[in-house]
């Protein structure tokens, strides 16, 4: 029997399906990380955040 | 003559003086409350607890061992410098005692093709550490038939008080245990006290910039998911406080250094998997409770790839390991001479070197 797969590894499978967003929202906060802030990529985020709830929907 | 005789009180009265002044000779442990007060910084049941649980997946953390089994062989191959052999030995914080393993691996020095295992220099290796589980775990393993040295398992209370004697141990070994100790000082000195004089004591630890990476990336993500930041990563030694440590302690001819270990990992998860099953999960006090939540594992994920991610999609995690060597005083030492009484100019002889 396949051992059930932890929580964990099923958000690491579907972040690991929003790369690209996942560069922007990095390169948004890396371009100026001595002046990070609450919200200062909300939209950055948010667009990887819809990525990963749709690729962890599909997943299941 | 009666008069004379001492009132029936009068014994008693010299006992207890008598009494207590034995009780205070008879005190081994005043060199706990050298120095000042000890700062808790780790949560020790917390971490005690870590290590159990990682135990009790016995597979996967066999399979996270790769880096304690790695510094276990690299604090085995400072042994083969010492031409001595250790009647009794002990291994603080022991984990699985992967130093016992490393230590009966056949030809461990690279400078001769074939080389006995180091553990034929040592009679008795004493294992200690606080998680039973974790101490047991390949228990049941044989050992290999070239062994001749006998592994006694321990379970400490804990590992921040050495339950010997003075003057026990003709070797002390300690792999990356020490950086959860909360009074290094404290365990230092008390290492140094087991040791007879004029031996060794080596350890291994992680300090200094372990797991920047992670560190960074973690408090990028909180900062701008949550507009503040808790400590995720330990604080740990740095290497200058490590040689003033164990000059603090008492050790002798102190050996100080550092080796960088970096590990490639497909993905932030499975660096905090891999961490967790190694029992190396956070224990700071004053951590936030539970788990990291999901919005910021998935922030620090593209933020680690970004800051720090290798070309090939990989993220590195650095392991910087302080590999110390000190030696208990002994007055047959060698020691350096006092301060101007060297009678010779440096000068003149290395002018008329050149010359």
């Amino acid at each position: 029997m396949q051992p059930k797969s932890r929580p964990i590894q099923r958000v690491a499978q579907a972040v690991s399906k929003c790369s690209a967003q996942a560069a922007i929202y990095g390169k948004c906060i890396v371009v100026d990380y001595n002046s990070v802030h609450k919200d200062k990529c909300a939209k950055e985020f948010m667009k990887l955040k819809d990525c990963y709830l749709a690729a962890s929907k599909s997943s299941r | 003559m009666r008069n004379c005789m001492p009132p029936p009180c009068r014994p008693q009265q010299l006992l207890s003086p008598t009494l207590s002044r034995n009780s205070a000779a008879r005190r081994c442990y005043a060199f706990q409350a050298s120095g000042g007060p000890i700062i808790e910084v780790f949560n020790r049941r917390t971490k005690w607890l870590q290590k159990e649980r990682a135990a009790g997946h016995v597979e996967q953390s066999r399979q996270a061992d790769y880096l304690k089994d790695e510094v276990a062989s690299r604090v085995c191959e400072r042994l083969l410098d010492i031409k001595r052999h250790f009647p009794r030995a002990l291994d603080l914080g022991a984990h699985s005692c992967n130093i016992a393993r490393a230590l009966d691996r056949e030809n461990l020095d690279p400078s001769t093709p074939t080389s006995p295992p180091v553990s034929t220099k040592i009679t008795e290796l004493v294992a200690a550490d606080s998680s039973e589980a974790l101490l047991f775990r390949d228990a049941d393993l044989p050992s290999p038939e070239s062994s001749t040295m006998a592994v006694t398992r321990l379970v400490l209370p804990t590992e921040e008080t050495i339950p010997f004697a003075p003057e026990t141990f003709d070797l002390v070994l300690s792999s990356l245990s020490m950086h959860w100790i909360n009074n290094l000082p404290g365990v230092l000195a008390q290492i140094n006290s087991v040791l007879k004089p004029d031996c060794p004591f080596i350890g291994a630890m992680l300090g200094g910039d372990t797991l920047f990476e992670l560190r960074t990336s973690l408090q990028l993500a909180e900062q701008e998911r949550k507009g503040g930041i808790s400590p995720h990563v330990s604080p740990l030694a740095d290497t200058r406080d490590v040689g003033g440590l164990l000059q603090k302690a008492g050790f002798k001819m102190l050996t100080v250094d550092v080796e960088d270990i970096v590990v490639d990992y497909p993905d932030t998860f499975a660096l905090m998997q891999d961490l967790q099953a190694m029992g190396e999960s956070s224990a700071i006090l004053g951590r936030e409770m539970g788990a990291l939540s999901r919005d910021v594992l998935i922030a620090n994920e593209a933020i680690y790839r970004e800051l720090h991610g290798n070309e090939d999609g990989s993220i590195p995690a650095t392991f910087r390991v302080i590999h110390m060597i000190g030696w208990r005083e002994s007055d047959d030492q060698a020691k350096p001479l006092a301060r101007g009484s060297g009678k010779i100019n440096l000068k003149d002889i290395l002018e008329n070197n050149n010359n």
